[in-house]
């Protein structure tokens, strides 16, 4: 049973720390002003950029970091679309996720089912690792779930709401206007952040296809940068609650691979169903049941809306 | 002197302009990366044009896809006109295409009869599909962005599951599709049925409802200001339900028309993107009913031109990626034509002043 359990919570681990990340940049985003809704598309982008790196030099770091490059060159075009011409968000989020969905396949047409010669591998973690549950759960995994699950949301916690940047940044989310006035470059902070938060999504991509599932196959994201995109909402825009959804998420999918491996009575691509039906769940039900949540977990202000200095 | 202003309506000869614009970069763009791929793009370029419009064959397919586009072009434009996103017409297609199909494999009967309850089992389908999420807009305020578009993957694995399992072919034993349905949508021009003329009909009565019918203008002036509609006491919720509902039957539609007119099976994957693609269709019709009918002729001609370049050996995904690149280049271009230069003529006597200051 202790097990059993233990795989549960390493699956759920591994598999909840891609949606963790991804959540997180988009966090970053969001908390700006900016939808990001092409995470899905570069998700892809950088799974693919991954794969075709280790190919070529078979370091994971590399294809993480080429990832994250690439997620972050494909993020400026739709910043520089959304910030700096001030697009219409949506739009260009759709088209950055059918771009990057495209040309990704486009890409990986080469490599495509292919296995990939190196994977991050587990690293046990002294003292740390011999928890019972917890322990394999998080630290004898490969050494990028512990950033991701531990590092990367304290600095980001940090960052957004004990300093004066964060204060800023978070100004610039929910009051462009009085940020502008204060002499806090509007633009800036949205490019950067948005490109920031797409690179952590092509990073997330890299986690996939070198950790997850190793190897790129076409429509290997799946769906997961939407479930990120809606992960943020239920996580109130937080970076500590994106990861703790992310899990939430992770252990859900983690159920669905324990139902196949244990054939369950219940069909494979209804399994499947229930990452997404979760999703949607946690997004109604706490408004639905509290509704007072709204105020607390409330978005930005400004989010979604282009700034205009000379529209008041 | 003149500087670049920007205006609250865009005049429609800079949106056509900066339209072109778009269009011409994105032919560009793919002429380079083609060319850089080691192909030549004017050779492709002509067999496209042979084969996509020069043909009957090509005339013929750009019919059946114009077909599901309309609709589903059809059914995010009016969740458009009240300011919300039907991004799930995806899944309502799925749904259409499921309870089209359950009505074809277990009612006997003469295709008249079948074919019209194959439709309202359709829509009524595809609306069950967007009830959760528009419930959850209308009472509760959640974006509808997200609710429907995650219900596009549960829908596709829902039907893959139906023709993998409870519904899958044991006549011919066909991987992932139902049996052949026999109930079908007679074929008016080749292969051409008269779903495509259906399609246009309800194209322009939907126009009808929304701007000739008090519900259709309490919906435009619900979505262009909400405040002034709820002062005037119109009843928004009210209003909401209705638009989505019907977006979810529209999208619904394009799925029955797909499994009665052109493929006769539930398949997985059937919905080829017709869903997302009819947002790129309401995006270009800028809201209108009848401008989604010339829309979803350009992205037809798109698709059709992926077919050609299929049998290219490209990947059938470069489609895909060369709409993102129209709908990106589009939305920059839809923004841009709200600049306009405007002199500045400085009162007489500033310029000294300044010079002296």
């Amino acid at each position: 049973m202790i097990a059993l359990l233990t795989g549960l919570l390493s699956t759920a681990v591994l598999a909840g720390s891609v949606l963790a990340l991804a959540a997180q940049g988009e966090v970053m985003a969001e908390r700006t002003g900016v939808t990001s809704l092409g995470t899905e598309g570069i998700m892809s982008i950088g799974a693919v950029v991954a794969v075709l790196t280790v190919m070529e030099y078979p370091d994971p770091w590399l294809g993480f970091v080429a990832a994250m490059i690439a997620g972050g060159l494909a993020g400026a075009i739709f910043a520089f679309a959304v910030v700096i011409l001030r697009a219409n968000q949506v739009l260009c989020g759709l088209a950055t996720t059918f771009l990057g969905i495209g040309l990704s396949a486009a890409m990986g047409h080469s490599v495509a089912g292919l296995p990939v010669p190196v994977t991050f591998t587990p690293v046990h973690i002294p003292l740390l690792s011999a928890i019972p549950l917890i322990g394999p759960a998080f630290f004898s995994q490969n050494i990028l779930v512990c950033l991701i699950c531990f590092v990367l949301p304290a600095g980001l916690h940090h960052l957004l709401f004990r300093t004066r940047h964060g204060l800023n940044l978070r100004a610039v989310g929910e009051n462009p206007a009085a940020a502008d006035a204060a002499g806090i470059s509007v633009a800036g902070f949205r490019f950067w952040y948005t490109v920031l938060g797409t690179s952590l999504a092509g990073g997330a991509g890299a986690c996939l296809s070198l950790a997850v599932i190793p190897g790129w196959t076409e429509g290997m994201v799946s769906g997961r940068g939407w479930i990120a995109v809606a992960l943020v909402i239920f996580a109130g825009f937080r970076p500590v609650n994106a990861v703790l959804a992310g899990l939430v998420f992770g252990l859900i999918s983690a159920l669905g691979f324990l139902g196949q491996a244990e054939s369950w009575p219940v069909a494979a691509p209804v399994l499947n169903m229930f990452p997404y039906l979760g999703t949607l769940g946690f997004i109604i039900l706490p408004v639905v049941l509290w509704p007072g949540i709204r105020r607390i977990f409330a978005a930005p202000a400004a989010l979604g809306e282009p700034y205009y200095r000379e529209v008041r | 002197m003149a500087h670049w202003q920007r205006f609250p309506t865009a005049p429609a000869h800079l949106v056509f302009l900066w339209r072109m614009a778009a269009v011409l970069t994105t032919a560009v763009i793919t002429a380079i990366a083609l060319a850089i791929s080691g192909r030549n793009p004017f050779e492709l370029a002509e067999l496209v044009g042979r084969s996509a419009i020069g043909s009957r064959f090509g005339l013929e397919d750009l019919a059946l896809f114009m077909t599901p586009l309309i609709l589903t072009g059809s059914a995010v434009t009016i969740t458009r006109r009240i300011g919300l996103w039907n991004i799930g017409a995806e899944g309502q297609f799925y749904l259409g295409a499921a309870g089209a199909a359950a009505v074809g494999l277990y009612v006997p009967g003469p295709s008249l009869l079948v074919v019209p309850l194959m439709a309202i089992a359709a829509m009524l389908c595809g609306m069950a599909w967007i009830l959760i999420p528009t419930l959850a807009r209308a009472y509760a305020a959640v974006s509808e962005i997200i609710t429907t578009l995650l219900l596009n993957f549960v829908a596709a694995l829902l039907v893959y599951w139906l023709v993998t399992g409870p519904w899958r072919d044991r006549v011919t034993g066909a991987l992932v599709s139902t049996q052949h349905i026999h109930a079908a949508i007679p074929e008016m021009w080749g292969v051409v049925h008269y779903g495509f003329p259906a399609a246009l009909l309800v194209a322009c009565g939907v126009s009808v409802l929304l701007g000739r019918t008090s519900w259709g203008y309490e919906v435009r002036i619900s979505g262009a200001n909400p405040g002034a509609a709820e002062y005037a006491g119109m009843p928004m919720r009210r209003r909401i339900i209705s638009v989505m509902l019907l977006s979810g039957a529209l999208a619904a539609l394009a799925g029955m028309f797909e499994v009665a007119g052109t493929v006769h099976r539930l398949q997985g994957g059937m919905a080829n993107n017709f869903g997302y693609l009819g947002i790129v269709v309401a995006v270009l019709a800028r809201g209108s009913c009848l401008a989604v009918i010339p829309a979803a002729l350009l992205m037809a001609f798109i698709l059709d031109a992926g077919i050609v370049m299929q049998t290219q050996q490209l990947a059938a995904t470069t489609v895909l990626a060369i709409t993102g690149l129209v709908l990106m280049l589009i939305a920059a271009g839809d923004e841009l034509a709200h600049y306009r230069p405007v002199r500045t003529t400085p009162p007489a006597g500033t310029i000294e002043r300044n010079v002296s200051a």
